[in-house]
């Protein structure tokens, strides 16, 4: 028994190197027929959260980062058998790298530029 | 012993969040303007504070969640980015204050203005934060920040008449302005519980890496740690009270308030209040960058913490990287610090269930806190008196306003 919206939706993600990735923004469901269905994957990141927040909140995010930061805009999906562990964090068997392109950017652009980063 | 030692994130909260340029302003103006009369209001912000402190320890220890991290978690995205907006706004005008407040401890002893003092200790300010670790930062103000136990001694040295001095702790109707009287009320009672002090305390304790044994110890930190400055707040404005007072005096420029240690101690007076001031506002523009810091990344689920290399953490020292740019920009154009100060005291006051209450419910969820939830005394206390300081904040402000 699990209660999705207050144990995984908005939950923190962490990696399997312990790096924070971001909150559970959505939660992907597989309709199965007549049977029950079942959580296929969880997704973070991208445009979700503004979407979750306003549709004009999205749309002034799309707008946004047409032109400025991280090329990748589509929320990232995480398949329900990476999902390890949850219990204070939601802990997933994969490693962060692409899943912060924003922490990347602004690391790249900004913060590791300055000198003693 | 260990345990001990967190005895100075306690300190380090109360001399950054609670003595610093707001209360230090606010108990000046109030010895001032109404002598021993107003200390029931130094009382009542730090009887608050305390709870709030210790409440947040406890979630910290019990949940393994700071504050903002459990908030998005329990209320989602919409109410998160609302309580997350009014934080910013907040946060910006006191942490201006704040350097403005450093700024002018420096104009006090080199005689340049407090405009051109504004960059430079901003830089200070985030150099400190971009290389030192928690544990320095937080040893390093709580060590430095026991000179404003020279507030204590001046006290002490004037003699203050004991009846009044105790008289002040039961709140009266003002005989005299009465505006002017409950906008200094809520002014010292947004200086006293200021949110970011709370949301900074919960992340030194998950910093801390604090667990359910650390429930005791919580308990006896909030309580020295606020209680010590809720003891050096009113011994500035029994100072106020002794020395201003009864010269007519009402400080409308920082400059007036250094007056304070000078009747006591003399010349070492001027330059241990300029100090004070000094570390109590480093203090202080600490928490609220760090505190900023936090409420984004755990709102938003960044990496973050202090003792974390820029660069692994980047999104969180960009927050304190431009708030700190932002502000220290914003002073050097010549804004008044000693009225942003009290503004913005105000206006922590007016907004204080918008965070209060929220953090209420957290600490009565048993999901978050287990059997350690909160007991009805402190609950009451903090819906009690977070309402009256946002109800007299409501009816002050305008009326301040409006009576110049």
């Amino acid at each position: 028994m699990m209660d999705i919206g207050r144990q995984i939706l908005d939950q923190q993600l962490v990696d399997r190197s312990g790096i924070n990735i971001g909150k559970v923004d959505g939660v992907l469901l597989e309709l199965r027929g007549d049977r029950p269905p079942r959580i296929a994957a969880v997704l973070t990141g991208g445009h979700l959260l503004a979407r979750r927040l306003h549709p004009r909140v999205e749309s002034w995010a799309r707008r946004l980062t047409r032109r400025w930061g991280p090329r990748h805009h589509e929320p990232f999906r995480i398949p329900w058998s990476k999902v390890r562990k949850i219990g204070i964090d939601v802990r997933i068997d994969m490693g962060a790298d692409e899943m912060v392109p924003w922490e990347h950017w602004v690391r790249d652009h900004i913060i590791g530029r300055i000198p003693g980063a | 012993m260990s345990k001990l030692l967190q005895i100075a994130l306690g300190v380090f909260t109360s001399i950054g969040g609670f003595l610093e340029v707001g209360a230090i302003a606010t108990t000046a103006q109030a010895g001032a303007a109404f002598g021993f009369q107003l200390i029931w209001a130094v009382l009542l912000g730090t009887i608050c504070v305390t709870f709030l402190v210790e409440m947040s320890g406890r979630l910290a220890a019990v949940s393994r969640h700071t504050i903002k991290d459990a908030l998005r978690e329990r209320f989602g995205p919409r109410i998160y980015v609302a309580i997350l907006v009014s934080d910013l706004l907040i946060n910006l005008m006191v942490l201006a204050a704040e350097i403005g407040g450093m700024s002018l401890a420096l104009q006090l002893v080199t005689g340049i203005s407090f405009r051109w003092w504004a960059i430079p200790v901003g830089v200070l300010t985030w150099v400190l934060l971009w290389k030192g670790s928690f544990a320095l930062i937080e040893n390093g103000v709580s060590l430095l920040g026991m000179v404003a136990l020279v507030f204590v001694v001046a006290a002490y040295k004037l003699h203050p008449p004991m009846s009044q001095v105790v008289g002040g702790f039961i709140p009266t109707l003002p005989t005299e302005r009465p505006y002017h009287y409950w906008f200094t009320a809520v002014s010292i009672l947004g200086a006293a519980i200021s949110p970011y002090l709370f949301y900074f305390y919960s992340s030194g304790a998950i910093e801390d890496e604090w667990d359910e044994g650390h429930v005791g110890v919580n308990r006896a930190v909030a309580a020295v740690g606020m209680g010590f400055g809720g003891v050096l707040a009113i011994a500035v404005l029994v100072v106020a009270a002794m020395v201003l007072h009864p010269a007519g005096i009402e400080p409308e420029r920082f400059e007036q308030a250094a007056l304070l240690l000078s009747e006591p101690l003399g010349r070492w007076g001027f330059y241990l209040f300029a100090a004070t001031l000094f570390i109590s506002c480093l203090g202080a523009a600490f928490e609220l960058a760090l505190a900023t810091s936090y409420s984004f990344a755990q709102g938003f689920g960044w990496n973050w913490g202090e003792s974390v290399r820029p660069r692994d953490a980047s999104r969180f020292t960009l927050i304190y990287t431009a708030m700190i740019a932002v502000v220290s920009l914003l002073m050097m154009s010549g804004i008044d610090p000693l009225r942003i100060t009290l503004f913005s005291m105000a206006l922590t006051s007016l907004t204080l269930p918008l965070v209060t209450f929220p953090f209420l419910i957290l600490m009565n969820d048993g999901d978050y806190v287990g059997e350690y939830g909160n007991g009805w005394i402190s609950n009451a206390a903090v819906v009690v008196i977070s309402l009256l300081a946002s109800l007299l904040a409501l009816v002050a402000i305008p009326l301040q306003l409006l009576g110049g």
